[in-house]
């Protein structure tokens, strides 16, 4: 009889294996023949991408999606990395380990955990076509590839190996691969295009990732190639300890019954981020809990009390007891540059913005806002703007509308930063992408589908200024194209039509050719700049130049002012007309007097810059008479910056007296105030003056 | 009868006028112009003497100061320069001819054909010129006419051809060329009471079958929708050098009333020349707003366009007279408009049995 309990129960825990995933395959993302390919796809990439920064390897990843049947709709896929690759004795457990969240205690920043990895698309594979899924594997110390089809076991809930063996792995141009690893399944699945695509998976991802190389075959045999932007891989995060505030009641008890620390206020120092000793042994007086007593002994009254106390229900003197905020090393974001250089590779357009704000922290939990805009001609202009979410690097592709990220946009009246709006809320149109990433140590979703953000006062005002900050950008960047077109016209028009006109009447009359200075400075009646910011193929440099018209009757004065991406790294060269620095980023030039219908031009290039990354020069003027196509030179933004400046180079002085020890800072971090904040947002510009 | 056209070396000095404003004001140190006439029926009159609508005394300035404008001054110049050139050397062209001569004219290129037809109007206006001096003629032929009518035709080597439109043409009548002038065509003896103008083409063929215009002695004009100028010329000189009524057969509707008084008062387009192609003593036949009710005609409701048309039309002073006032808000109350066919409702001999002798009646025509 007592076999047959065993047994049954041992049954019972099989069907469970397998019902599990069919139950929940809403949340394993494998509920529709589309989506389950792209969260293959999204498992196998993850994957490479984490692997290859844990290595510190620049990925180069390769998808290849197959139909095999079309009517049964059996496709194969074959994802490729050059990332470490898995020893052999490890691959079994890497793809048939099932449901082993290993990351519990782990706090940090990472790619998502989402569903049950890699082990989710063996069963898949096996589960709709009976297949098994084909791994090749090289590690850098052995000189051949590993090979092996992996299955399950559903009964017993492990892995399976056949056709194991040792193989040269070639790559494509016929030199040994070193290390990297080829994964091949067979699935029932559909391709399809669109917004919920393979194709926009691997975009997105390519765009919050630009130190990846992306290439992906699509069925049709179409090659689509994401190159490499940068160099720079992403920082390594950091784990860090959970924050008082953060914890659940379930964690800190499980915390106490596994701890091995002999006193409560060791336990709390060492377990906690933001708890100094001092603070410690407020908590546990608040929670009227012995400093001395053993974690081990906590009964559930006491752990419940601790929790109050971590959360300031329970006061110590009248109020809560204060904590330092969790350090925010451990977020990881893409930065401002990268995000403008990643949106510019995929989307061609002359107009990116973005911005970065500061690492900040809700509820115990560090997280950091990135937007970009990216606007311009490849977009169509009278389709909602397309929105790019992210969460710790990952794209959301569904459940757009139930998304915090997209609420945030939708709450912006994006009328008065020049796109279409109807009301004045939703999602606006306009010949614009909008991307919005969340990094933070604890993403909070609306469900275990893990595609939409959950509601977050903090987090939604935080994402809304960075947007109001993208919309001015943008607003700016729309006048000065207007009034850009109009200089134009009026050029075309003195330069060209009238020119024309004098010809073409005198002809027909048969009279001489008119004298044209008269009219021209008729018409125009105004100094105007004229400047141009191209990319030199030739010379690897940003070539700027820049002309001023004096089309009035009386001869003129100026000191013209250009904007550089000084901070940037570049380099100003081949300036042959001098002048001098104004302030960090700002070049100035005083002209000599420039007589009515003359004109002078300024031009230099810019080193160190890569394509896309310079694309626009603001010209500034110090002078009486209004020049159109220049601003007026704000003395008081310039004060600024100048103040900016010299406070940067004050703690840069501090730095090189007494670099800092490494454990100190990251203790210390959460000093990020409002007004010490070096932040790119009070800047002349719009670049940003980080030193 | 005065006659519209213009002598070679008359449209040669007007033209020349228009380029020297604009090549006065360079010498000046100036923003070269061009000086027209507001064509908006906020500047349309009615003349007296000449009993048509023409333009008013306003005056707009084209100026060179926006890219726009100084665009519009240098194709008017190489639209003069071609225009002479034509005229030099005997040649003529249509207006579609232009637009696509156009496209080597450089910075002076039409950017489509409606530019190039206005700035032939503005040019027209300007020099108080006619097309036909221009040597620009109209890309769609005149109309179609039908009845016992006989006049002669200069034709493609210069001989006269005389031509009766009921005996000596087929069925699709006798096809109104685009120059209707005294140098084209003369007209010479008639045997009918009346001039019937039609709005469609199904309607005239209709009447053609029934044999309306042997029964009621008439000659049948195809307007083919808005009539083409050489159409309301030929109406114009019928009715003048004939002293014969036109009467005016259209649809029920706002655009109806538009072709109507473009044929009886003038166009707006073309109110510098209206007392050469307007018929002051046109009638309006029908279908009117009150036809629709009183023979009870299948109707359609009036679109939002419809309504905006007749609503401009109430301040139109072309149809300030009272009795277009009351077939305008007639038809707005209506929210109604019909078309010629519909009398078909009644079968096909309905219109000429009943109909239009019914109408007739009323002008004493029949």
């Amino acid at each position: 009889m007592a076999g047959t309990a065993e047994r049954m129960a041992k049954n019972q825990k099989q069907v469970a294996i397998s019902e599990f995933f069919e139950k929940n395959k809403h949340f394993l993302g494998f509920d529709s023949l589309t989506r389950s390919l792209i969260t293959a796809v999204k498992e196998a990439v993850d994957n490479s991408l984490d692997a290859c920064e844990e290595a510190r390897i620049l990925p180069d990843i390769k998808v290849k999606i197959t139909k095999l049947d079309d009517k049964k709709n059996i496709v194969e896929l074959q994802t490729e990395d050059n990332g470490p690759g898995i020893p052999k004795r490890s691959i079994e457990k890497v793809f048939g380990q099932l449901l082993f969240g290993s990351r519990f205690h782990a706090i940090r920043q990472s790619r998502g955990q989402q569903g049950i990895g890699i082990t989710g698309v063996v069963m898949y594979s096996q589960l709709t076509t009976g297949g098994k899924t084909h791994v090749r594997s090289k590690i850098a110390t052995e000189t051949s590839a590993a090979v092996v089809d992996i299955g399950l076991d559903t009964r017993k809930n492990k892995a399976t190996k056949s056709n194991e063996g040792r193989e040269v792995w070639e790559a494509d141009d016929g030199t040994l691969k070193e290390h990297g690893l080829e994964i091949t399944c067979r699935m029932k699945a559909k391709y399809q295009r669109g917004r919920q695509s393979v194709y926009q998976y691997l975009r997105m991802t390519s765009i919050v990732n630009p130190h990846a190389d992306i290439t992906f075959v699509d069925p049709d045999g179409d090659v689509h190639h994401w190159p490499r932007v940068t160099e720079r891989l992403p920082r390594k995060v950091e784990s860090i300890k959970p924050h008082p505030h953060g914890i659940h009641l379930g964690t800190l008890q499980r915390m106490c019954t596994e701890s091995t620390d002999t006193r409560m206020t060791s336990f709390l120092y060492k377990n906690f981020s933001g708890v100094s000793s001092r603070a410690a042994k407020q908590l546990l007086e608040a929670a009227e809990i012995n400093e001395k007593a053993k974690p081990k002994s906590m009964k559930p009254d006491q752990i419940r009390a601790l929790l109050e106390s971590f959360q300031g229900e329970r006061e110590l003197g009248g109020k809560p007891v204060k904590l330092l905020n969790p350090p925010t090393n451990c977020l990881s974001p893409i930065e401002e540059l990268l995000i403008k250089k990643g949106l510019s590779k995929t989307i061609d357009s002359r107009f990116v913005t973005t911005m970065t704000r500061a690492a900040t922290v809700s509820q115990g939990n560090p997280y950091q806002v990135e937007v970009g805009l990216i606007f311009g001609e490849g977009m169509a202009a009278d389709k909602p703007v397309e929105i790019l979410r992210f969460a710790n690097r990952v794209p959301l592709m569904y459940q757009q509308g139930g998304c915090l990220l997209t609420k945030a946009i939708e709450s912006v009246d994006w009328r008065q930063y020049g796109l279409d709006q109807a009301g004045g809320r939703g999602v606006p149109k306009g010949p614009a992408a909008v991307l919005v990433h969340l990094a933070s140590t604890n993403v909070q979703f609306t469900s275990e589908a893990k595609e939409a953000l959950a509601d977050n006062g903090e987090v939604m005002d935080e994402v809304r200024k960075a947007m109001l900050e993208m919309g001015r950008g943008l607003r700016k960047h729309l006048e000065k194209k207007k009034k850009m077109v109009k200089v134009q016209e009026k050029f075309e028009l003195v330069n060209d039509i009238i020119p024309a006109i004098a010809e073409k009447s005198a002809a027909i009359l048969k009279r001489p050719m008119p004298n044209l200075s008269g009219s021209i400075t008729k018409i125009m009646g105004a100094v105007i700049a004229e400047s141009t910011t191209h990319w030199n193929k030739t010379t690897k440099m940003t070539d700027v130049s820049i002309t001023l018209f004096n089309y009035t009757s009386r001869a003129r004065a100026y000191t013209l002012l250009a904007s550089w991406p000084e901070s940037e790294g570049a380099g100003m060269e081949n300036n042959t007309t001098g002048g001098r620095k104004e302030a960090t980023g700002v070049w100035a030039w005083k002209l000599e007097t420039l007589e009515p219908g003359t004109t002078y031009t300024i031009s230099y290039s810019l080193s160190g810059l890569e394509r896309g990354d310079w694309t626009e020069t603001d010209v500034f003027y110090r002078g009486s008479q209004e020049v159109i196509g220049a601003s007026k030179m704000d003395e008081k933004l310039l004060d600024e910056i100048r103040r900016q400046e010299a406070r940067a180079n004050e703690v840069d002085h501090e730095e090189d007296v007494a670099p800092p020890d490494e454990e100190t800072v990251s203790a210390a971090v959460p000093v990020v105030s409002e007004e010490a904040k070096p932040s790119g947002q009070q800047t002349l510009m719009g670049f940003g003056s980080d030193a | 009868m005065m006659s519209a056209s213009h002598s070679p070396e008359e449209t040669k000095a007007a033209l020349h006028d228009v380029v020297t404003e604009m090549y006065d004001k360079i010498i000046k140190g100036e923003a070269p112009t061009m000086t027209l006439p507001v064509r908006t029926k906020n500047n349309i009159g009615f003349d007296k003497s000449l009993g048509v609508y023409k333009y008013g005394k306003k005056r707009s300035i084209r100026d060179a100061t926006s890219l726009g404008s100084a665009k519009q001054l240098l194709r008017a110049l190489y639209v003069v320069e071609f225009i002479e050139g034509m005229i030099d050397d005997g040649k003529s062209s249509t207006l579609r001819e232009m637009y696509y001569i156009s496209e080597s004219w450089g910075l002076g290129k039409f950017s489509s054909q409606n530019e190039s037809n206005n700035l032939a109007e503005d040019l027209e206006v300007v020099t108080e010129c006619l097309r036909e001096d221009f040597k620009l003629r109209p890309e769609e032929d005149g109309a179609r006419m039908i009845g016992n009518v006989t006049l002669q035709e200069r034709n493609r080597r210069g001989e006269w051809m005389r031509i009766n439109a009921r005996d000596d043409v087929g069925d699709s009548g006798y096809g109104v060329p685009y120059n209707v002038e005294e140098e084209k065509i003369e007209l010479l003896e008639h045997d009918v009471k009346f001039i019937m103008a039609i709005e469609t083409g199904g309607m005239f063929d209709r009447l053609i079958e029934n044999g309306f215009d042997e029964d009621f002695n008439c000659a049948l004009v195809h307007l083919k929708g808005q009539p083409a100028r050489s159409t309301r010329r030929i109406l114009k000189r019928m009715s003048e050098e004939w002293d014969l009524p036109v009467v005016v057969f259209l649809d029920g509707d706002p655009w109806s009333f538009r072709i109507f008084a473009s044929i009886a008062y003038g166009a707006i387009k073309t109110a510098h020349i209206s007392e050469y192609l307007a018929t002051p003593s046109a009638t309006y036949l029908g279908i009117t707003a009150d036809d629709i009710e009183a023979y009870d005609l299948p109707s359609d409701d009036l679109s939002p366009r419809d309504v905006d048309a007749l609503k401009a039309e109430l301040s139109d002073p072309r149809f300030a007279s009272g009795w277009w006032q009351d077939q305008i808000n007639m038809m707005l109350e209506l929210g109604k408009k019909a078309e010629q066919q519909s009398l078909a409702k009644y079968g096909l001999d309905f219109v000429t049995d009943t109909y239009l002798p019914e109408k007739l009646r009323d002008l004493g025509l029949a």
